[in-house]
């Protein structure tokens, strides 16, 4: 008799969609950088999007919280839904998406003010009331594991802080703002290992909360942090694609695409 | 696409040549242990149980190579698979070598008493393990998993033969205490040989492993 045990479960078929990206086109000026790509971002999951220079990994997780606006001449087709509601959409509050869809840099970019300040910017722009401000510069702190290193000086410039404690400090940030999303564009790349491991363990508690889409070059990183995985390419237009998206077990131990095994693999060139 | 890991590459080849050279190491040992038993050839078991310490020095040799690639080279998907049933692959033919050699010491014994029996379902039985290992080895060349399974399946044939030997001998035993000795020996061997089958299932669901990424029981 040959019994086949049965592989661990991973996707969800009723699982919650957050983010659902539907035949997004993208365009700089005249030139086509994303074509036709799609993804369903579940939520309070990792998703991780991984594929050589140039495929359109951080153009596609851009266009999530629309930062493509800040660059002129450049347009999206498709759709994005957020909790339903297309972000792309030219009446969208693109203020009030960026407070729901936050987003943490490659370099580590904190305002040349006070720690304390970095993290009540957000929410003194809102209006938040002063004992509330500070209830949450605690709090983001905290779910930094910047708070025990900090406390006693907030009012310190967080340009004296390390490259590890700025990047934290900048997810501080952007959870100061209670977003539902947030996006990291290669959030480690210019960390050292140990630094690396922390933002990592933080993903792995934020994502009990927040929804988490990260771009990253570095596929032990996206193996080690990620619940899904998107591999992209460029195709023959010069334009990023989507070309296999799944749980990211799947993706790295049994990728369904010869391209993707390709990467994965390092037999990419 | 153009290859970019030729180095990594090259590894890979080496350790597969080196599993499939101990896989016929082992083949040689369990049908030269055979023949030591059945043409009463102390010389041939001798030199059987020497040639372990081959197989062993390949195993550890191989084991550390397939280490230091896991280590330097961080194989994910296939090329993983492939290192993982490797190490599994060369602990099972390990194995196997040492089944060859309780077989090869069994035989000394037996050559320094009168035969119990004329032997006709151990050689059977060692034929059909002989053929499963020659044929896996086969298999794992070609990462072909229906031939792995197809092997597999045969274990059934060598337990069917197993049960019939160990029911005669015990039979032996009843019914004459002077064979008792004889007739133990020779169950510890048919034992060797039946372990032997199982350990080529365990090398089948490797195969199936190796193509699938799925872990199968195949016995």
């Amino acid at each position: 008799m040959q019994t086949e045990i049965a592989p661990r479960p991973v996707a969800d078929a009723d699982a919650e969609i957050k983010l659902d990206a539907r035949h997004v086109n993208f365009f700089y000026g005249d030139f086509q950088a994303l074509e036709d790509a799609s993804l369903a971002v579940q939520a309070r999951r990792i998703t991780a999007l991984i594929g050589p220079s140039g495929c359109g990994k951080t153009t596609f997780l851009r266009i999530f919280n629309r930062m493509h606006d800040l660059t002129p001449s450049t347009r999206a087709t498709g759709e994005v839904l957020l909790d339903g509601h297309n972000v792309l959409d030219p009446d969208t509050d693109v203020i009030q998406l960026r407070r729901q869809v936050g987003m943490l840099f490659q370099r580590p970019n904190p305002f040349p003010k006070s720690i304390y300040d970095n993290v009540a910017y957000g929410p003194h722009m809102l209006g938040w009331s002063k004992s509330r401000i500070n209830d949450i510069v605690e709090q983001s702190l905290k779910d930094t594991g910047l708070w025990d290193e900090v406390q006693n000086r907030l009012r310190r410039s967080a340009l004296n802080l390390s490259g590890g404690q700025q990047q934290r400090l900048c997810l501080a940030r952007a959870l100061a703002v209670e977003p539902q999303v947030i996006l990291m564009d290669e959030p480690a790349s210019a960390l050292d290992p140990i630094a690396t491991l922390r933002i990592e363990e933080l993903m792995q508690d934020l994502k009990k909360r927040y929804t988490i889409v990260i771009v990253t070059h570095n596929m032990q990183q996206a193996s080690r942090v990620s619940d899904f995985t998107a591999f992209m390419l460029m195709n023959q237009r010069r334009a990023g694609e989507v070309i296999e998206f799944g749980p990211t077990d799947d993706i790295f131990n049994r990728p369904k695409e010869s391209r993707t095994e390709d990467y994965i693999t390092g037999r990419f060139g | 696409m153009a290859t970019t890991r030729t180095l990594f590459d090259q590894e890979l080849a080496e350790l597969k040549t080196g599993v499939l050279r101990m896989g016929s190491m082992v083949e040689q040992a369990i049908a030269e242990s055979m023949r030591a038993l059945v043409d009463r050839d102390n010389a041939l078991a001798k030199e059987v149980i020497a040639r372990d310490q081959d197989v062993n020095e390949l195993h550890r040799q191989l084991r550390e190579r397939a280490f230091m690639i896991m280590a330097t080279q961080q194989p994910v998907a296939r090329d993983l698979r492939l290192i993982v049933s490797f190490q599994h692959m060369v602990l099972e033919l390990e194995r196997m070598g040492d089944h060859a050699v309780g077989i090869a010491r069994a035989a000394l014994r037996l050559n320094d008493m009168p035969q119990l029996k004329p032997y006709i379902d151990l050689p059977r039985m060692a034929e059909i393990t002989e053929s499963q290992v020659h044929e896996i080895l086969g298999a794992v060349i070609e990462a072909d998993q229906d031939k792995a399974r197809m092997i597999a399946e045969r274990d059934d044939e060598v337990d069917v033969l197993y049960r019939r030997i160990w029911q005669e001998l015990v039979q032996f035993m009843v019914n004459d205490p002077q064979t008792v000795e004889r007739a133990a020996i020779l169950l510890f061997l048919a034992k060797d040989l039946e372990r032997i089958a199982d350990r080529v299932t365990n090398i089948a669901e490797d195969v199936v492993f190796l193509h699938t990424g799925r872990i199968v029981e195949l016995s």
